[in-house]
């Protein structure tokens, strides 16, 4: 006997497979994406007008740290 | 066999956490241009027949046409500027024409409900469309604590990204100074209806 949620959790994992979104679809990029920065950190990094960081600025700022 | 909600310890189901990667890969393609090294790994996505998977094959093809100083300019030319970039990703500016709105003070009101802090350096408003993909992302995996119910996912969803994001992937889509970042908004764009069509059937 299937309850309400086991429906539903069926109901959509196919819609996402039917969608392209099946499981693996990304591939390596999963991966790439779990290892990378935090993203809303370098989006305050990103969007801060005129000064930039750029890696060159950050390791400027790395290496003269005490 | 549970029928007290979400609780259980069971795995994220796996189309489950994809939902979530999908997220995250919007987050960490909004907040700053690819690198030559994930320009490589996304030049390996492939993509079935439907309009995701599409979207997904076009966006292997501009990585792997792309040149890493090319895109990051567009980067800049898009969402930076010198006055500002073309477009603006923010919950606020989309639904009220202004930064720092009435649809930041909601979302602050909810991360703290769900115990989401902004990062100690984050001077910028939350409600960036890559700092929102990645909350759903956590709210998915219970990165910030449990995990979201899908009701709870489904309100976020709906308060916070369904009234305004497919708009902006639509923006990111459609504007001349676009490239690599049009194939970045089809797929944004596509993902979400797929999502809304989703919490639809849940609901």
């Amino acid at each position: 006997m299937t309850d309400k949620k086991d429906k539903s959790t069926l109901a959509r994992r196919d819609l996402f497979r039917a969608a392209g979104m099946g499981v693996g679809a990304l591939g390596a990029v999963a991966v790439g994406v779990a290892a990378g920065a935090e993203p809303a950190e370098a989006a305050a990094t990103a969007t801060s007008q005129g000064y930039r960081e750029t890696d060159h600025v950050r390791k400027v700022y790395e290496l003269s740290r005490f | 066999m549970s029928s007290t909600g979400d609780h259980d310890p069971s795995a994220l189901p796996p189309e489950e956490l994809q939902r979530a990667q999908i997220y995250a890969l919007l987050a960490r393609l909004l907040a700053r241009a690819p690198d030559a090294e994930f320009l490589g790994a996304l030049a390996g996505l492939d993509g079935d027949a439907s309009p995701f998977g599409q979207a997904l094959g076009r966006l292997a093809e501009s990585a792997r046409a792309a040149d890493a100083g090319v895109v990051e300019e567009e980067f800049l030319v898009l969402f930076i500027g010198v006055g500002g970039g073309i477009l603006s990703p923010y919950a606020s500016y989309y639904l009220t024409g202004f930064l720092h709105e009435k649809p930041l003070a909601e979302l602050r009101d909810d991360m703290a409900r769900f115990g989401i802090a902004r990062a100690d350096e984050v001077r910028e408003p939350e409600d960036h469309m890559a700092a929102l993909a990645e909350m759903m992302a956590g709210l998915i995996t219970g990165a910030f604590g449990e995990r979201a119910t899908l009701e709870q996912q489904r309100r976020f969803f709906d308060r916070h990204i369904g009234s305004w994001a497919g708009r902006f992937f639509a923006d990111l889509e459609s504007t001349p100074s676009a490239a690599f970042y049009q194939a970045v908004g089809t797929l944004g764009r596509r993902f979400l209806e797929v999502e809304a069509q989703a919490f639809d059937m849940a609901a």
